[in-house]
């Protein structure tokens, strides 16, 4: 095995793997800064390029820029509040928050480096678990990924903001975003439900849209009617002296950055997850783990632990994902279904025979894994400052870019018209909620989830009537969904109590 | 007792609700259950909120900036106009030339400058590197 990781680096390190990982990286970085484009859809556009390329050149050049986009899509969310993926909607929450009050640097740095702890586990986890974890990811039936997803709107609970009233709104939008995600064609009746008559809702509504929606626009229009730069007149001297805190952040809450890791890779591994669901996840936990209620107020007006949560989930769910598709072709997310695709165009099929016969290729995508998001970091880090100063940038000259960011991304995810449409809706939507005070990360966590728990429930249902709520795993995840939303109460009572 | 924003807000918020378990009813069984199971407890919670925000003492009213929110929105529109009609490649350019003269009052050599910098980006990477396909617009298809 040794053998075969010494073997799987060298691979890597040849001249033409690496070259081709390094343009793969250059195209994920800017990628990565687009909304709606995203990872998945760049390894689509890209799969004709790799025909006459070695395996270890293909996946060199294929996760070298699908784990770029992932870190990458952490800077368009804290420096402008547009999600740069799907993934990386998460960031938002405190991490633009942050950058308004003029600790961008920080906040990037922050992200960079827990991305960068997360990449690592998810790839130290993808080499050590490849021949263990077939029978767990076998254990997992719609059953227990059922609650998985009940497990991850639970969480709704902890993103509310504490206080009856604030757990109100919280967990209304949850059940708005559950009930937006039921809009389309329902799959196991063929019933079309909401959908006015319009083609275009049959499918339900894209992601895409519904985030940048929600999160982008109200910023924009926030930097509109503030006049100023993002920054507002936060000192100029936080601007960039803030990476080097923003790394010591990640050490100082270290053991938060391994679990939301831990949390990444856990979502990674099980199929349809995705890691939208991983980040929010993470985000969840961060806010959890906080001590008391004051404490756990301070998360999304810009605490820095709502960005290194998500920030570490984003990226070791990359090794996570990888599990169960190179040890037994199951793509874990939509990205690896198509990076299934590359198997199968070099000739390889994923199951045993990659964790024997190539088990240097499957090691060489652990060290991609690994150089990649070590580069890239080190490339952020040097760029930050620079980069953090677009916070100083008069409001009235980037709004044009930013919106134009938000709908070309909308669009890049589906190319449909009606997506930019669905764009518009959701940021006054978003605007009206941020107005009003109501919560925008529940609905977004719900909307997420939505379609997967109905999808899971209902093979649950017809595979063992209500038989399958007795089944062992089933029962403990119950007991970790009650811990989940007992967890902040029983908190908030013992601070009180003290 | 009074109508304020939030309390419309929570009110419209109900109605949608309502709207969602009505036309849930008419659906099979497998088809409703799930919009049943989320739209009823929302519509419970949306109409607590609407008492509660119609009792809450009045607040300071909040016009300021109602109209810069209008004109963003009223932009937005525009571009997708734009898209429809022109196709992303002319709007994009248009777009942020129009809007940095008329809407940030820039100069006319700094919006041509960053109008023709926000089109060589996307041409560059939409269309020479990604080859990404994007509509021609309504024009185009006329002539």
């Amino acid at each position: 095995m040794l053998d075969a990781l010494i073997q799987g680096l060298t691979l890597v390190l040849q001249w033409n793997a690496f070259s081709l990982m390094l343009v793969g990286m250059a195209l994920g970085f800017v990628v990565g800064l687009l909304p709606g484009i995203g990872g998945a859809a760049t390894l689509a556009l890209m799969l004709p390029f790799v025909f006459k390329m070695s395996p270890v050149e293909a996946f060199a050049f294929l996760l070298g820029m699908h784990s770029v986009a992932a870190t990458t899509g952490d800077i368009t969310s804290i420096l402008f509040g547009v999600p740069g993926e799907g993934l990386s909607a998460a960031t938002v929450v405190d991490g633009h928050p942050m950058a308004k009050q003029g600790e961008a640097a920080r906040a990037l740095g922050a992200a960079l480096m827990s991305s960068l702890v997360g990449a690592l586990i998810g790839a130290v986890a993808l080499a050590i678990s490849i021949p263990v974890v077939r029978p767990l990811v076998l254990t997992f039936g719609s059953p227990e990924l059922f609650m998985i997803t009940v497990m991850g709107i639970a969480c709704i609970t902890s993103l509310s903001g504490m206080g009856a009233r604030a757990q109100l709104k919280g967990l209304a939008m949850g059940l708005l975003g559950l009930l937006l995600a039921t809009i389309g064609q329902e799959r196991q009746s063929g019933v079309l439900r909401f959908d006015f008559g319009l083609i275009y809702l049959w499918e339900g509504l894209e992601l895409i849209p519904v985030l940048v929606g929600i999160f982008a626009i109200p910023e924009i229009i926030d930097l509109a009617v503030r006049g100023t730069a993002i920054a507002g007149n936060a000192p100029a001297t936080k601007l960039g002296s803030g990476v080097w805190e923003g790394i010591k952040d990640t050490f100082r809450h270290f053991w938060l950055v391994v679990r939301c890791s831990i949390v990444g890779v856990f979502v990674g591994i099980l199929p349809g997850a995705g890691g939208g669901v991983a980040q929010w996840m993470a985000y969840a936990h961060a806010v959890q783990s906080a001590k008391g209620a004051a404490d756990r107020e301070r998360f999304g007006s810009g605490d820095v632990r709502g960005v290194l949560g998500p920030g570490a989930a984003n990226n070791s769910k990359e090794g996570g994902d990888l599990i169960p598709t190179i040890a037994f072709g199951v793509p874990g997310s939509g990205a690896m279904a198509i990076l299934l695709g590359a198997f199968l165009i070099m000739g390889l099929h994923p199951g045993p025979d990659m964790l024997t016969k190539h088990l240097a290729v499957t090691y060489s995508m652990v060290w991609t894994l690994v150089i990649a998001n070590v580069i890239t970091v080190i490339v952020c880090l040097a760029t930050l400052p620079y980069l953090a100063l677009i916070t100083r940038v008069r409001g009235s000259l980037i709004i044009p870019f930013l919106l134009l960011l938000v709908f070309i991304g909308s669009y890049t995810a589906n190319r449909q018209l009606a997506d930019l449409l669905v764009t518009i809706g959701f940021g006054a939507l978003g605007y009206l909620m941020v107005r009003f005070g109501w919560p925008r990360a529940p609905l977004v966590l719900g909307f997420v989830l939505g379609k997967l728990a109905e999808t899971y429930l209902f093979i649950s249902m017809a595979r063992y009537g209500y038989g399958w709520l007795t089944q062992p795993l089933v029962l403990v995840l119950i007991a970790l969904t009650v811990v989940v939303i007992v967890f902040p109460y029983v908190q908030e009572r013992r601070t009180r109590a003290r | 007792m009074r109508v304020s924003g939030p309390a419309l807000f929570s009110f419209s918020l109900a109605l949608l609700a309502a709207y969602a378990v009505y036309a849930a009813l008419r659906w099979p069984p497998k088809a409703a259950l799930f919009p049943l199971t989320m739209g009823i407890p929302l519509l419970v919670l949306a109409l607590a909120q609407t008492v509660m925000e119609l009792r809450a003492p009045a607040g300071a009213a909040d016009a300021a900036g109602g109209r810069k929110v209008l004109s963003v929105f009223g932009w937005m529109g525009a571009f997708i106009a734009l898209v429809v009609l022109a196709g992303f490649p002319i709007a994009v350019p248009l777009f942020v030339f129009f809007y940095l003269a008329l809407e940030s009052r820039e100069g006319w050599p700094i919006s041509l400058a960053l109008a023709a910098a926000a089109w060589g980006v996307f041409h560059l990477l939409f269309e020479r590197l990604l080859h990404f396909p994007f509509e021609a617009g309504l024009i185009r298809n006329w002539f």
